[in-house]
């Protein structure tokens, strides 16, 4: 990646954590309704935007969270997985909106991480918690295809890394 | 709020704690985490407890923070701890009503997970309540270090990190600026169902988005124009310092591993 690509992240990054502290109060725990997962869509736009949406949750947990250690392992790590999981499931040849259906029901899936470092760290059932993270990621991502597909058609999100 | 964002959970001091190097802290951290998996009976939990208690008062900070760390916690953690009581067999049996059971064993199963829970998050707040959110990504670069050579990116990671947590704050700044501007145009932000919600952050995301393209641009022409090239040989504004006194501790945890090694169950 050049340095502007590089630099574009960081912002990417920063918009990330500012919009977990502002918008949503509880985004920790079993449940999460954490609105900047709405930007985990941007890697359906241009790959490139994973390397600053991971430094976004990497950022995010390191200010707010309570288990901060685990936090940072596994919401790295649960991010890291759900793109693995969109790179494996869907190809170019397929409609964005197609994509970023993938790529929740990847963050959706994905979510046993969490589910398992909460059952790690502070013994919560498992089913329980793996339920009400996947929940949460499935509402926020699901309603964030048409909001980002929007602003999309507003801002050309590839278009701006490739400039 | 702005405070918040600026220095994540940070209250400045200048105890023990504070002064240590934030690899210490942070190595001490994890490999907290790892030894306390070694506990299982009342004894390592014992000496467990006494070394986080006699962290915290080396951190002359108020230990009513430490309890609010806690505290968004605590219905899910009763919840658990609850539901290990119920559910963990034990042949000293005090209540019995069918699946459900309440053991000599389920109660004890049920305490030390509650001191786990506690000591863990006590621990995570200690690190995070002594360390800039800054001087934590130095150490963490430095402990990536190791991996440059399997081609990943450190330099260009540090650098990432340094200017999203410069850039967080002027961010978060604008965020407010929109938000009232939006208000005034007569958005309910934070108001109505998810589907409310979700929609009213478009007003705010739009700009948002716009104005931090805007910076990264502006931000990359001017590294480029002053010849920026990447992390070959660049020196660097904070220096980490190692001491005898980290040395020290982490001798400690050294010390505290055997410990446990030795009395556990």
């Amino acid at each position: 990646m050049k340095t502007k690509q590089w630099v574009y992240n960081a912002l990417v990054a920063a918009l990330y954590v500012t919009v977990t502290g502002v918008l949503t109060p509880i985004s920790f725990g079993v449940i999460q309704f954490r609105v900047a997962e709405i930007f985990n869509h941007l890697a359906v736009f241009n790959k490139k935007y994973i390397v600053g949406v991971v430094l976004g949750v990497f950022i995010s947990n390191l200010f707010f969270s309570q288990i901060v250690l685990f936090d940072l392992v596994f919401g790295v790590g649960h991010t890291l997985f759900s793109f693995g999981l969109l790179a494996i499931f869907s190809s170019k040849q397929m409609s964005l909106k197609l994509r970023m259906t993938i790529n929740t029901l990847s963050f959706a899936i994905g979510s046993f991480l969490i589910a398992w470092e909460l059952y790690l760290a502070l013994e919560f059932p498992f089913w329980l918690s793996y339920l009400s993270v996947a929940i949460g990621e499935l509402v926020v991502m699901g309603l964030g295809v048409p909001l980002m597909l929007y602003i999309n058609s507003k801002l050309h999100f590839s278009k701006i890394m490739e400039k | 709020m702005m405070e918040k964002l600026i220095f994540g959970r940070y209250i400045p001091g200048d105890s023990f704690v504070h002064r240590l190097d934030p690899r210490t802290k942070l190595l001490g951290a994890i490999s907290f985490i790892v030894i306390i998996f070694l506990a299982n009976n009342w004894l390592t939990y014992g000496v467990l407890a006494l070394f986080t208690l006699l962290a915290i008062y080396l951190s002359g900070i108020d230990r009513n923070f430490f309890v609010n760390g806690v505290r968004p916690l605590i219905w899910l953690i009763l919840f658990t701890v609850v539901l290990q009581v119920l559910f963990t067999g034990g042949e000293t049996v005090y209540v019995d009503w069918g699946p459900l059971v309440i053991s000599k064993e389920g109660l004890i199963n049920g305490v030390y997970i509650f001191v786990r829970f506690i000591l863990i998050i006590f621990m995570s707040t200690l690190l995070t309540l002594t360390t800039m959110p800054l001087s934590l990504t130095d150490a963490i670069e430095f402990l990536l270090r190791p991996f440059a050579a399997m081609k990943m990116p450190v330099h260009e990671i540090a650098l990432m990190l340094s200017i999203a947590l410069r850039f967080v704050p002027t961010l978060m700044d604008e965020t407010e600026k929109i938000m009232n501007a939006q208000r005034a145009r007569g958005i309910d932000f934070g108001q109505g169902n998810v589907f409310e919600q979700m929609k009213s952050i478009v007003p705010l995301l739009i700009p948002l988005f716009v104005s931090s393209f805007n910076r990264a641009e502006e931000l990359a022409t001017a590294m480029e124009a002053r010849g920026y090239k990447g992390g070959e040989g660049r020196s660097r504004y904070r220096q980490l310092l190692w001491t005898q006194k980290d040395t020290l501790v982490m001798v400690s945890f050294g010390l505290l591993a055997v410990m446990l090694y030795i009395l556990k169950a």
